[in-house]
């Protein structure tokens, strides 16, 4: 298992070479000279090319893509993205502190929609075709059709405003995780749930299912080896779901005012802030990568077979 | 169950609480909650304060307004004293003599005197370049100290707006010299001392930021003691903030935008909880053509002035504005300082517009409803800001006026910063903008004609901008007031009749505050408010 981790991980490092440079030729194809973005940014009314100049000399402009590229990506490997062009801030104080609040709300809304899908999938599968098992899927399906800003305002005015019971938005104490957490959990644990309830019922059909009960087993031992099988789906696609909602919270984090990782891409995608949208999707990218490769580990640790694979 | 499924679950699990447990939430009874029975004001902005240098740009000007004071203020009345409590210009207009007030000090205890003066003024002239918009900046030639609290400041040829300008938020106002970076502040600064009646005491960045009241302001200590900037989403999520009393203050930004429409705020005071109060007319709001766009119909002056006859202001201001602003004929409106010029008024008038554009040539094609002339269709594209509750719809209206003389107008919707993007680098053919507001009118949205990063784009391409762009300079050198005042007339009759400045209505501030709020007044800018007046019943 030891050389499995290992080999993975090295698998890992070509991959984020190749995400970092084709971030950095992404951000270059861009028509907009940095230099003027920077000037534009700082208020300067008159720009001439004298300035332009200056500021490509500070910014390092003037040298070739590739020493940029290299500079840029020793840079990054000490976690030095640069400075922000708008406020001139470091790349890393503006980044740090945004992504590990969405990451609070990634993993608390996981947590959520882990234990929500799999209880919701377990009970579906179980009851297969019966009236929960349709009602649950109805109410779901409703549910993750609503836009999650409506659904948000919706919630927002029925707990905060009408009851007084929660903070309508801000970051201030767990009772604003409350309502964040539900609707990110509302619109993906209504898909996963989906999953686990599909991989149940086609477990549910083998034949160690159809052996077991004729041995004798109880149904409780039986229902849990399935539930063992059907994850192995699952966990891929809950592993893959923490990158996917920690890119994904700008509606959520908009509407509820949290200061993350999606509220400040917006801005700085807006703004043309270079650096900081070349490192937020350097560490989005480098958080597929990374929950990826888990992913994989906890497949492996759980089906040996699997192991022999790389 | 598989063992290593639990342990991977607990581990999440673990890893969110202490991820959760290391918030620096965890200070929740210190965080800012409005209510008006404690004396305090939070207010709802849509972005952070940002960098409070007040040398530079990146700042909230309203919270620059309440920490930082420059040494005249711009009043109603004209130039008032303020730092600075009496002045003398010599014969020439060249020199400027200000005597300081004494005891004042800045938020950090250093004495507030002719030096410190001189320091923040050296320092801003030291980065000129990136005040050129300010045409102060680029006449200043020394300051001098004379003694303790008297300074002295000199300019290369006389400039009749210095006052004015000294006047503006930024970037002539003052900063502890402690608060410098090797003598200087255009590298960044260390800290955020100003003179002003609010000291800046915490600052969470993009959450909040809050001022305390200066207990030792030489003007008298503020009666509110504390203003909260809370960082909100405009829209829905402020006007749920309000309603709960999360916050309980909102103005309107610095680039005319309203947190919340005009419907939400009505229903705000209808609860009781709340009052609206809004400004005189402080700007206008416009509708700005590219006139040096050789390739558009927007270059030639009658599609402009058709365009201007196919506005109906009276519909805008009355059902889309719900009667909160008034139509504008006229790019300034008459309360402004030279502004009072008799000039034509174009109004709403289809018939007017389709006979100007059949004579410049502009044939109506039966078949797609669009004129064109040589081949070209009568065709732009008009840019307006998404932030803004109003002006898509406006933006809508304007079009389907348009549609039925045949010019097709393309909307398209982009963010503040890349509206002002497009002013700069002339990537538009109209735009929606506003006037500066009255503390910078005429003189700095005209000064702004000759500005890449303002109106050279909308003035360059009229047949005698040579000649405009002349007068602009002279205007502001003058020291004869009534040579100024025929300059000022020509330069407004000249924009005026080349249609390149489309005006809508006269804008204004405003604000929702709680309504035991008393005193709530304006300054002459439309970016700050002036706090230390307000007090709670």
């Amino acid at each position: 298992m030891g050389m499995y981790i290992i080999r993975r991980m090295l698998l890992a490092v070509p991959l984020l070479w190749a995400i970092s440079l084709l971030t950095f030729i992404l951000i270059n194809l861009s028509p907009m000279d940095p230099a003027v973005v920077v000037l534009q940014a700082q208020g300067v009314p008159s720009i001439t090319d004298e300035l332009i100049e200056r500021t490509q000399q500070q910014l390092g402009l003037d040298q070739p893509f590739l020493v940029r590229y290299l500079n840029w990506m020793l840079d990054c490997l000490q976690l030095d993205f640069g400075n922000s062009y708008i406020t001139g801030q470091s790349v890393w104080a503006l980044i740090g502190p945004a992504f590990l609040n969405t990451l609070r709300l990634t993993l608390v809304s996981a947590v959520s929609i882990i234990a929500v899908s799999v209880l919701l999938g377990v009970l579906c599968a179980l009851q297969a075709g019966r009236v929960l098992d349709k009602s649950v899927r109805t109410l779901a399906f409703i549910l993750t059709a609503i836009p999650s800003y409506g659904l948000a305002a919706l919630l927002v005015w029925y707990f905060s405003v009408r009851l007084d019971l929660l903070p309508t938005s801000g970051m201030d104490s767990y009772r604003s995780y409350i309502l964040p957490v539900l609707i990110i959990t509302i619109s993906y644990a209504g898909l996963y749930f989906r999953n686990v309830r599909s991989s149940m019922l086609s477990n549910m059909n083998k034949d160690y299912v159809l052996y077991g009960r004729a041995s004798g087993l109880p149904e409780r031992v039986i229902t849990m080896h399935i539930l063992r099988n059907s994850l192995q789906v699952a966990i891929s696609i809950f592993c893959m779901a923490i990158p996917i909602i920690l890119g994904s919270t700008v509606v959520v984090e908009n509407v509820f005012a949290w200061p993350g990782l999606g509220s400040l891409s917006i801005r700085a995608i807006l703004s043309r802030d270079f650096p900081v949208i070349q490192a937020y999707v350097l560490i989005l990218a480098v958080s597929f990568v990374i929950f990826n490769a888990i992913s994989d580990m906890i497949n492996a640790a759980m089906n040996p077979k699997l192991r022999n694979g790389l | 169950m598989s063992k290593s499924f639990a342990k991977i679950m607990l581990l999440i699990a673990l890893a969110a609480t202490i991820l959760s447990a290391c918030s620096p939430a965890g200070e929740s009874s210190s965080r800012p909650t409005a209510s008006a029975s404690n004396n305090e004001i939070t207010y709802a902005t849509a972005k952070d304060i940002n960098d409070m240098n007040p040398h530079l740009y990146t700042g909230s000007m309203p919270a620059q307004g309440m920490v930082y004071e420059s040494l005249v203020e711009n009043t109603s009345e004209g130039i008032k004293p303020l730092l600075a409590s009496s002045w003398e210009i010599s014969k020439d207009g060249k020199v400027y003599t200000f005597h300081l007030h004494q005891d004042v000090k800045f938020h950090d205890g250093e004495p507030f005197n002719a030096e410190a003066v001189k320091q923040n003024i050296d320092a801003v002239q030291h980065n000129a370049e990136k005040h050129s918009w300010i045409k102060l900046s680029t006449k200043i030639v020394e300051c001098k100290v004379i003694d303790e609290h008297t300074v002295q400041l000199t300019l290369s040829e006389p400039y009749y707006p210095a006052l004015a300008e000294l006047s503006m938020t930024r970037p002539y106002v003052f900063l502890s010299p402690k608060d410098f970076k090797n003598g200087e502040t255009m590298n960044g600064v260390n800290g955020y001392h100003g003179t002003g009646p609010y000291v800046l005491t915490a600052h969470e960045p993009e959450q909040y930021a809050t001022f305390e009241a200066n207990t030792d302001y030489w003007n008298g200590a503020p009666s509110i003691h504390k203003i909260t900037a809370k960082v909100l989403p405009a829209g829905e999520t402020t006007f749920l903030a309000l309603q709960k009393g999360e916050v309980n203050f909102a103005f309107t930004d610095d680039r005319g935008a309203d947190s919340m429409d005009v419907e939400a705020m009505k229903q705000l005071e209808a609860s009781g909880d709340y009052q609206i109060v809004r400004s005189e007319s402080m700007n206008t709001k416009m509708i700005v053509a590219n006139s040096s766009r050789s390739g558009s119909p927007v270059h030639e002056t009658a599609v402009r002035q058709a365009l201007w006859h196919a506005v109906d202001r009276e519909t805008i201001s009355r059902d889309i504005m719900g009667g909160t602003e008034t139509a504008a004929n006229t790019l300034f409106s008459s309360n402004v300082n030279n502004a009072d010029v008799p000039l034509e008024t174009r109004s709403y008038d289809l018939a007017k517009a389709g006979s100007l554009l059949e004579q410049a040539g502009w044939k109506l094609d039966a078949g797609s409803g669009t004129r064109s002339k040589n081949g070209v269709p009568l065709s732009m594209s008009m840019y307006y800001d998404s932030n803004s509750s109003s002006q898509k719809i406006q933006a809508e209206l304007i079009q389907s006026a348009a549609a039925s003389i045949g010019i097709q107008l393309k909307l398209v919707g982009e963010e503040s910063a890349s509206i002002a993007n497009r002013r700069t680098t002339g990537e538009y053919d109209l735009l929606f903008n506003q006037t500066w507001g009255l503390a910078y009118d005429p003189q700095s949205t005209i000064s702004g004609f000759t500005s890449e990063n303002a109106y050279l784009h909308t003035t360059q391409g009229i047949a005698q901008s040579g000649q405009l762009y002349e007068k602009i300079n002279q205007v502001m050198v003058s020291s004869d007031e009534q040579k100024r005042k025929a300059l000022y007339a020509d330069i407004l009759r000249t924009v005026h009749k080349e249609a390149v400045f489309i005006p809508l209505t006269n804008g204004n501030i405003t604000v929702v505050a709680p309504s035991n709020l008393q005193h709530i007044s304006f300054k002459q800018t439309q970016y700050e408010l002036p706090f230390e007046l307000m007090s709670f019943q």
